[in-house]
């Protein structure tokens, strides 16, 4: 599960001990043991219905965990110094429909800051919406909507990215799109935990999986 | 501006229920329309965060590196500047039409500028202790009365008095005073109803 | 203090605390009951007419108790409530989210003898009077706090929401007083004063303190047995319920 030890292991994004969510007294999740290192990109592997959506929400700190600990950057999840390095993308985009697809970017730049040498322009072309910047979202397609907040991703300064079904509403490109972004970002030192349900596209890199039964 | 337009016919029903007889509608104009402005509010109270609710922007205020008072504090300034600085325009117009003195207009706008950002932090709180529910907008009136019940109080006590030629700044430092320790402590109990109700 | 600690933590466990109150609720009952015979017997039949108010006046035996309970029970709830805010433990959200209808029940009571011992003293069922005003906000807030705790469909979700609600209302509560205070003295037209200055009468208080302790121990009966259906509830995937359940059942 865990890779082997490295001379100069990069830093531990997750780590969860015997973590387990109980719902109105009935286990969500059972206890998982998971770690996830810089550079990494984890896989959350269930049927509908295991808890892979209410696993990400706790790491957010969204949802309190019922027993067991974890750590997120050596913090509480939800914790301040937390949240300043987790983004969650979720099947709720987040995205205000009013408003143009680069105000979108602007209010997730206002909230989180922006990665280095990141420009929102640039990135709205690399996720393939050249020309739709000052679009609403409301009018854009599903698939365009998800590559807004695709592009947000990629803007942000956060180093841990939680993300449930990226591929959901996506073509092909915008399949081979998102695990681009997922190479870039583990290249960069950043970490990515991602949920699919059984038939993923995903191949390349997958250094840990998290297997939730139903 | 749905509330806005919700005032004026609540405003406007009046007559038609009393009967057009001047000094009965002068008596009551300052309590009818401070009634009608916190009716009107109500009304827009309960979108607050519906909207941010149903497309994921709320998780993504939570979940910001932000403190989440603050980013309440702005949404509670720009419910404010939405909800009540329209129905502020437009209470004079009413209150001139149910026959109000003209010399009780300036007590009348200033309780109103009292009471309304009051109302609207206590309300804003109470909404984001029912985000968590699906339908409240009932529920939500029946939080907000006991709250509402001290504000309608003194900014009605202070139209009153200065009707009657008595003075009036009593009851509006009062309500100045209450809405000094909402500007600090609305935004904090806020942050904590929200959490509360979602769960985090 | 080691023990009481040990008892208290023992207490805030859902079956230790089931069968506690269990084992408690009779004697509460028993309590009050005996007590609220004495009461009644001793106001309504020893204690002599009232020189001004006649009969009329042997609904305090009933107003008064239940008046004071009514701000008795919010007291009770909104500690339980800021605990529960606070720590979140199981027993305090119980605690707190069950003694809000009972609170509810005594606040309606208050204010039904309230108006009907209203229309012999002052010709009229209902007037703005600034005691009954303040109990029938008392009464609103108790229904938000009831309506809030079930607007959600996680009971300790909506218990810790309608917790703070709670804690809300104990802070309003004193500024709705004096502020129905300053609005009644204000409008002076509508106000009537119906206590005068007058010492009530010994042969009068003990039946009233009887009834006023006979309330609390039926609060406390009533709170022991409203927990317990509640815990039953909540813990039904738990074995201990489970255990309770079958050990119940006739046929095992």
């Amino acid at each position: 599960m865990s890779p082997p030890p490295a001379t100069s292991s990069p830093p531990l994004m997750i780590e969860a001990r015997a973590l387990g969510f109980t719902r109105r007294d009935e286990d969500v999740f059972g206890p998982l043991d998971f770690a996830l290192r810089g550079g990494e990109i984890g896989l959350i592997e269930g049927d509908n219905g295991s808890g892979k959506t209410t696993l990400l929400r706790v790491l957010a700190g969204l949802l309190r965990p019922g027993t067991g600990t974890v750590q997120v950057l050596g913090a509480q999840p939800g914790s301040e110094e937390a949240r300043a390095s987790t983004i969650i993308m979720g099947h709720l985009l987040g995205l205000k429909a009013d408003l143009s697809a680069l105000e979108n970017l602007r209010i997730g730049m206002g909230l989180y800051g922006r990665a280095a040498d990141a420009n929102p322009d640039a990135i709205l072309a690399r996720v393939g919406l050249d020309g739709y910047a000052n679009e609403a979202v409301r009018d854009l397609s599903a698939g365009q909507k998800k590559r807004v907040a695709l592009a947000r991703l990629a803007l942000l300064p956060a180093r841990l990215w939680l993300l449930d079904e990226p591929y959901a509403n996506l073509d092909r490109h915008g399949i081979a799109l998102v695990n681009d972004l997922l190479a870039q970002h583990a290249a960069a030192g950043g970490a990515a935990l991602v949920t699919s349900h059984g038939a993923v596209n995903f191949h390349q890199g997958v250094t840990c999986t998290v297997r939730l039964a139903a | 501006m749905l509330p806005v337009l919700y005032a004026i016919i609540v405003a406007t029903l009046f007559p038609f229920a009393l009967g057009p007889e001047h000094a009965l509608l002068a008596r009551i104009a300052g309590g009818v329309v401070l009634v009608t402005v916190l009716l009107a509010m109500l009304l827009a109270l309960d979108n607050v965060f519906r909207g941010d609710l149903d497309d994921g922007a709320l998780e993504q205020m939570l979940l910001s590196p932000q403190p989440l008072s603050v980013l309440l504090a702005a949404r509670m300034l720009a419910y404010w500047l939405v909800t009540a600085l329209p129905l502020l325009l437009v209470a004079p117009i009413l209150a001139y039409m149910l026959g109000l003195q003209p010399a009780v207009q300036p007590v009348l706008l200033l309780a109103l500028l009292l009471a309304t950002p009051l109302l609207a932090l206590l309300g804003i709180v109470l909404t984001a202790l029912t985000a968590g529910t699906r339908r409240s907008g009932m529920l939500l009136s029946l939080m907000l009365l006991p709250l509402a019940v001290p504000i309608v109080i003194f900014a009605a006590g202070a139209v009153g008095a200065a009707q009657q030629g008595l003075p009036w700044i009593a009851p509006l430092a009062w309500l100045a005073a209450a809405l000094a320790l909402a500007l600090v402590l609305a935004p904090l109990a806020c942050a904590t109803a929200l959490r509360i109700a979602l769960d985090t | 203090m080691n023990a009481f600690k040990l008892w208290y933590h023992k207490l805030g466990s859902p079956p230790y605390f089931y069968v506690f109150a269990g084992y408690i609720q009779p004697w509460l009952w028993t309590i009050a009951i005996v007590l609220a015979l004495l009461g009644l017997y001793g106001g309504l039949v020893l204690a002599p007419p009232d020189a001004l108010q006649g009969d009329a006046f042997r609904i305090i035996f009933v107003h008064v108790p239940a008046a004071w309970m009514s701000l008795f029970v919010y007291g009770v709830m909104a500690v339980s409530a800021f605990i529960a805010v606070i720590w979140r433990p199981k027993m305090a959200e119980v605690l707190a989210m069950e003694s809000a209808p009972i609170g509810a029940a005594f606040t309606l009571i208050a204010l039904i003898t309230g108006s009907l011992w209203g229309k012999p003293m002052w010709g009229t069922y209902w007037t703005w009077d600034a005691r009954l005003t303040s109990e029938l906000v008392l009464f609103f807030i108790y229904l938000g706090i009831i309506g809030l705790y079930h607007a959600f469909d996680d009971p300790r979700q909506g218990a810790r929401a309608a917790s703070f609600l709670a804690m809300i209302g104990a802070v309003n509560l004193p500024i709705v007083h004096y502020s129905v205070v300053w609005w009644n003295t204000l409008h002076q037209g509508t106000t009537v004063r119906y206590f005068g200055p007058s010492s009530i009468a010994p042969s009068m208080l003990w039946p009233l303190l009887l009834m006023t302790i006979a309330a609390k121990f039926y609060y406390g009966a009533s709170l022991m047995g409203r927990s317990r259906v509640a815990l039953l509830d909540r813990e039904r995937g738990k074995d201990w319920v489970a255990d309770e359940v079958r050990g119940g059942d006739v046929h095992g």
